[in-house]
């Protein structure tokens, strides 16, 4: 190989890597997580400015002919690891950008105008990072005991910087192959009911935020090590969207995809023209490669969404000990149950809930009035009422997925009115929800997975700490969800994405979901609605079962015959009031009721 | 003082320049359910199309005119081939807003393509200066004003006295059951399309009178403003638009007159990074 | 003006649904439903939650894909029609949720109602649908989502009879409304509505309120038609009884 093919081969490999990198960290925020993150390039900037400034001398040398903070002069490696850290310090002003419940097309527009803003700071603040004429001269790795000039160190720059690619990859895969990605994709998919499985989405959006930074960072550094120049005309916003178009085209949710995006669109597009013949003006060709990205985008996005290399489906594997159990066994024997509660060992007929005065208004209108009830444990307590007479939306409250506008929760004793919903989770209550809430694009197996609390590879160090610290507990995970789909004959849908199921098939995975969550206080909202009526009987009776072993459990749902036969006691609801509570036979009796809801 | 008087002067014109639009972007928001982010390229490539009159020899102010049919073409058309499509298959909002970037990578860099990286300015005349309460405004100056006044109006009239205008609102607050009150909303959206692009090809123009030379990608920073003036307002409110339009314009210039002018923008940005936080339904909005 | 002077040009219309078979995504939700209105016929359905009632209307509104089946008003087949051509055709369509335009003062949701009309007959439609529901004149300044429920249902009837539709399509009025109110409401204002000589269908969860006020009932569960018959015959009905008069449903009728 000639020296000018040589060059020209490294060249092409770090701007593939560096492309690698970030298409990887946007892939982990965007395609796992779905965070929008329309600043990525800023945390790119971030790392490349660091990195600068952490290996030149200060100002003052090369007769001050650019101005900048820093000028360390720090030795390899520091430069580029400072330029993780500060990629991933920069994300940190963002998280209460996406922590909120915010829209997630607002959300994006604040970073792609953050992107913006901070080129135009950068650019006219001169003597922070030098203004619009950038950095140059930036000192490559090792420059001072190595010739950069050399082949043997250009093909070294090529080797690291596949290496680091490699890497990256590797982590990207090793956080989203694991129960914590698992918690991403389920937050992606629905992030209200994530969080209503006890998901911390601040948490795990900051994360992201913060670990895409840093791998973005890292990006940055590796390219100014290699260009040795860096100004605020390298990182404009439209570069973003370069990126996205990468990890669309390349498929969303696979890392492979991003790879492939990564090599396909920023580095084959730059590429490319250079065997283009020159014609026109000057920046003609350029601007032709913005309007073939910007039609990449559309036309994928309109033509195949999914991109080249689709989200692939995580096939699980059950365990196959447990095909054993017949339809004649009840949950009672499989290893499922309550959590151990903080009231452990006190008498069977506790209060474990207490609503003291509970109220929600939306808008002027109070849809749930002054409410106050206490749930015993161990009861299936039926909640009845008219359409529009607040039990859902009491539901909500109880589980914080709502905030009361008024009263009080206390929950074993504990003071949870202004708890978060993630937290309650946590504390063993959770919900259902009366519309299809299942994570679509996880499959059955992974939705029943997704409930488990105290996973040990849900935490971020978890799954950082690899397949070794969580299988054993992902093993019994899946035993006790493989089971439960034995129990209500959804074996064979294990592997089936939950979006691709029947109406009354998505109803059995949320409750079994619920299930797996190992409520102390369930709360469910129509479970049956859309269930044939055996099934229906059989979720009761396990219900009734799960309750006799310490389970509270209270159930919104329409067709009497179901209160009836398993609800004690049953509280009836009228515009936004409790109007009654007992035993369901003699609320029959009693004639406000049979006015308000039997009869109307 | 004469620096407060100057900057707001200057402030008042940004106002109105925006006021026009943010209308026009709100409104298109309000009833389309798009976020249109290609707005800015849409305002410029109608403000080349005045310019290439006005080199043929054609008078400004009737370029402004073809400039805004050209907008509101273009806008329809925007609509019609990439949007409707996409809504059509219950594309989510986050896909929407990337297509959206990506027209404007295509208008913008389409543009540049045929019109190349240098900036141009229209020719016509500014007009004597005219002193007009302590603030000295050209000619030019005052009719854009008057312009945006004008057009505020017509918006006002458009919305609380025509059919088209509450059928807007209607469709705007209920799409289903504007549709049960027999209202097309297929044309009601298509119309919202042409007349929010004619202020945008509008907006344009006398974006780039007032800038004075302007070039493909010119707009990209005054898009930051309207979206600012959009979300203070709260999105979809017209009104809102309006007050925000005027906030912002004026906070914009008076902090470039008493800070630096280089960083003019940053407070747009900041108001709108509150809002996004704080209240993305406006300050007028409910919570 | 009294509430005859409401009375429809059109008169009342028949509508007679066949074997309609409608829902979303492919999936159907009302299986073969078989159901007809007769001119000036009050109809109610009856049934519990989930059991297809709202998507049956939406079916025959438009608003819901229809698989198989027909839908004829008067006589002439609206089967598939988009809902701004179904109110052409003469139906005036209450939804349960959402019925009214919240940023809208009362005065201009009305107008909407009458956006088919003329322009120099609103204002005196307005005058007419006020003189027929009297308490909206003093909200017709006001916007409507600062008015209170039963308001805002008599806003959604006004606004539906502004047209003086042939078939009047309501879907629980009653939903979230306090039983007094509720009660009111079907009392009177569903009576002033029919009382335009137009035909009315209903879908009702109150059960023994609609009943007093129907001509005949269609029981609905699991989307299908399950009874069906004039109010005395369905009071009389055991089974019917059983259901909603305070009896237990059989789980193997509620269907799949």
């Amino acid at each position: 190989m000639s020296d000018a093919v040589v060059f020209y081969t490294v060249t092409l490999i770090v701007y593939g890597v560096v492309d690698v990198i970030a298409c990887l960290g946007l892939s982990q925020q965007f395609g796992v997580a779905g965070v929008t993150n329309f600043g990525f390039i800023i945390f790119q900037a971030a790392g490349a400015y660091t990195a600068s400034v952490l290996s030149l001398p200060s100002d003052h040398a090369n007769g001050g002919f650019q101005l900048y903070v820093g000028g360390l002069n720090l030795p390899f490696p520091l430069p580029w690891i400072g330029a993780a850290i500060v990629g991933g310090l920069v994300a940190l002003p963002f998280v209460f950008l996406v922590g909120k419940r915010l829209r997630g097309d607002y959300v994006a527009i604040g970073l792609l105008v953050a992107a913006v803003m901070a080129n135009l700071i950068v650019t006219n603040y001169r003597s922070f990072l030098n203004g619009a004429a950038g950095l140059s001269l930036v000192p490559s790795p090792l420059q001072s005991r190595l010739n950069p000039q050399s082949l043997r160190y250009q093909w070294g720059y090529a080797v690291v910087g596949i290496l680091l690619a490699l890497l990256t990859f590797w982590f990207c895969r090793r956080l989203t192959e694991s129960p914590y990605g698992r918690a991403l994709r389920a937050m992606r998919e629905n992030d209200l009911v994530a969080d209503s499985l006890g998901k911390n989405l601040r948490v795990l959006r900051a994360q992201m935020l913060v670990v895409g930074g840093a791998i973005a960072g890292l990006s940055g550094g590796v390219l100014v090590g290699f260009i040795n120049l860096w100004a605020p005309s390298a990182w404009g916003y439209a570069e973003t969207i370069v990126l996205f178009a990468a990890v669309i085209i390349g498929g969303a949710g696979n890392h492979l995809g991003a790879v492939l995006g990564a090599i396909l669109v920023p580095l084959g597009f730059e590429e490319a023209t250079r065997f283009v013949p020159a014609f026109g003006p000057p920046g003609l060709i350029p601007a032709f490669q913005w309007v073939a990205i910007g039609l990449l985008v559309v036309i994928f996005l309109r033509l195949r969404p999914q991109g080249i290399l689709p989200e692939r489906r995580r096939r699980l594997a059950t365990p196959a000990a447990v095909s054993g159990l017949t339809t004649g066994d009840s949950l009672a024997s499989l290893p499922l149950g309550r959590r151990p509660g903080p009231s452990h060992g006190r008498d069977r007929h506790d209060d474990v809930l207490e609503v003291r005065g509970v109220s929600r208004e939306f808008g002027g209108v109070r849809a749930v009035d002054d409410v106050s009830f206490v749930l015993k444990e161990g009861h299936l307590t039926g909640l009845i009422g008219p359409n529009g007479a607040g039990k859902s939306t009491t539901l909500a409250l109880l589980a914080g997925t709502v905030p009361v506008t008024g009263g009080r929760i206390v929950y074993r004793g504990q003071d949870i009115t202004t708890m978060p919903a993630y937290q309650r989770a946590r504390h063993g209550i959770i919900r259902t929800f009366q519309l299809a809430s299942e994570f679509k694009r996880l499959t059955v197996l992974e939705n029943l997975l997704s409930a488990v609390p105290d996973q040990p590879g849900e935490s971020f160090m978890g799954a950082v700490a690899g397949r070794r610290h969580w299988r054993a507990a992902e093993k019994v995970h899946l035993a006790d969800a493989a089971a439960l789909l034995e129990r209500f004959g959804l074996s064979a849908q294990s592997n089936a994405y939950a979006g691709e199921l029947s109406g009354g098939q998505r109803r059995l995975v949320e409750i079994m979901r619920a299930l797996m969550a190992r409520p102390d206080l369930l709360l469910l909202d129509e479970p049956m609605a859309g269930v044939h009526p055996e099934l229906a009987a059989l979720i009761g009776e396990e219900l009734l079962r799960l309750c006799s072993r310490g389970m509270t459990i209270v159930m919104v749902e329409h067709e009497l015959s179901y209160m009836d036969r398993f609800c004690d006691p049953v509280i009836v609801m009228s515009e936004g009031r409790v109007l009654a509570e007992g035993a369901m036979t003699d609320l029959r009796r009693r004639p406000e009721v049979v006015e308000a809801y039997l009869v109307g | 003082m004469e620096i407060f008087l100057a900057s707001f002067g200057f402030g008042l014109i940004t106002a109105a320049v925006l006021a026009i639009a943010a209308v026009g972007f709100t409104l298109q928001f309000g009833v389309t359910d798009v976020l249109n982010l290609a707005f800015g390229a849409v305002m410029i490539a109608a403000a080349y199309v005045a310019y290439w009159l006005n080199q043929a020899g054609l008078d400004i102010w009737l370029g402004l005119l073809v400039a805004s049919v050209a907008g509101a073409a273009l806008s329809w058309l925007l609509n019609t081939v990439v949007y409707a499509p996409f809504q059509r298959r219950h594309a989510s909002p986050i896909a929407l807003v990337i297509v959206a970037l990506g027209m404007t990578l295509i208008i913008e860099f389409g543009l540049q393509a045929i019109v190349g990286g240098t900036s141009v300015s229209y020719t016509m005349a500014s007009g004597r200066t005219v002193q007009a309460g302590g603030l000295q405004l050209t000619v030019v100056q005052l009719v854009i004003m008057a312009l945006a006044i004008a057009v505020m109006v017509c918006i006002h009239v458009l919305l609380t006295y025509t059919r088209l205008g509450k059928a807007m609102r209607a469709t705007a607050a209920n799409r289903p059951l504007a549709r049960t009150c027999g209202i097309r909303s297929g044309r009601v959206i298509n119309l919202t399309w042409l007349i929010s692009g004619a202020l945008c090809g509008c907006a344009g123009t006398v974006f780039a009178m007032n800038a004075g030379s302007f070039n493909a990608t010119s707009a990209d920073l005054f898009l930051i403003l309207i979206l600012a003036a959009v979300f203070l307002g709260g999105p979809g409110r017209a009104y809102g638009a309006m007050l925000g339009a005027i906030v912002i314009g004026l906070a914009t210039e008076i902090s470039a007159a008493y800070v630096t002018p280089s960083y003019k923008d940053v407070i747009a940005f900041l108001l709108l990074f509150v809002m996004l936080a704080w209240r993305p339904t406006g300050v007028l909005g409910a919570s | 003006m009294s509430a005859d002077s409401g009375r429809a040009s059109r008169g009342g219309a028949s509508l007679v649904v066949h074997k309609l078979t409608d829902g979303y995504d492919g999936r159907p939700v009302v299986h073969s439903v078989d159901l007809t209105v007769l001119p000036g016929e009050i109809v109610s359905i009856v049934g519990p939650n989930g059991s297809g009632k709202s998507s049956l209307l939406k079916g025959i509104m438009g608003e819901v894909p229809i698989h198989e089946g027909r839908v004829e008003l008067d006589g002439r087949d609206i089967t598939g029609f988009a809902p701004e051509d179904v109110v052409r055709a003469g139906v005036g369509y209450v939804p349960q949720v959402d019925d009214v335009f919240p940023p809208l003062t009362v005065r201009e949701n009305l107008e909407m109602g009458g956006y088919l009309l003329p322009a120099r007959q609103v204002s005196s439609r307005i005058d007419e649908v006020v003189a027929v529901f009297p308490a909206l004149e003093r909200l017709l300044p006001r916007r409507a989502g600062k008015i209170s429920g039963g308001e805002r249902k008599m806003l959604a009837f006004g606004r539906v009879l502004m047209l003086r539709p042939s078939l009047f399509v309501l879907d629980e009025p009653t939903a979230n409304l306090a039983p007094r109110v509720a009660a009111q409401l079907l009392d009177e204002n569903v009576r002033r509505l029919s009382s335009s000589g137009a035909s009315t269908l209903i879908v009702e969860q109150r059960a023994r309120a609609v009943l007093s006020i129907s001509d005949g009932t269609f029981v609905l569960t699991g989307g299908r038609v399950r009874m069906s018959g004039t109010p005395d015959e369905l009071a009389t009905d055991p089974a019917f009884v059983e259901s909603f008069l305070g009896g237990q449903t059989r789980a193997s009728d509620t269907g799949h």
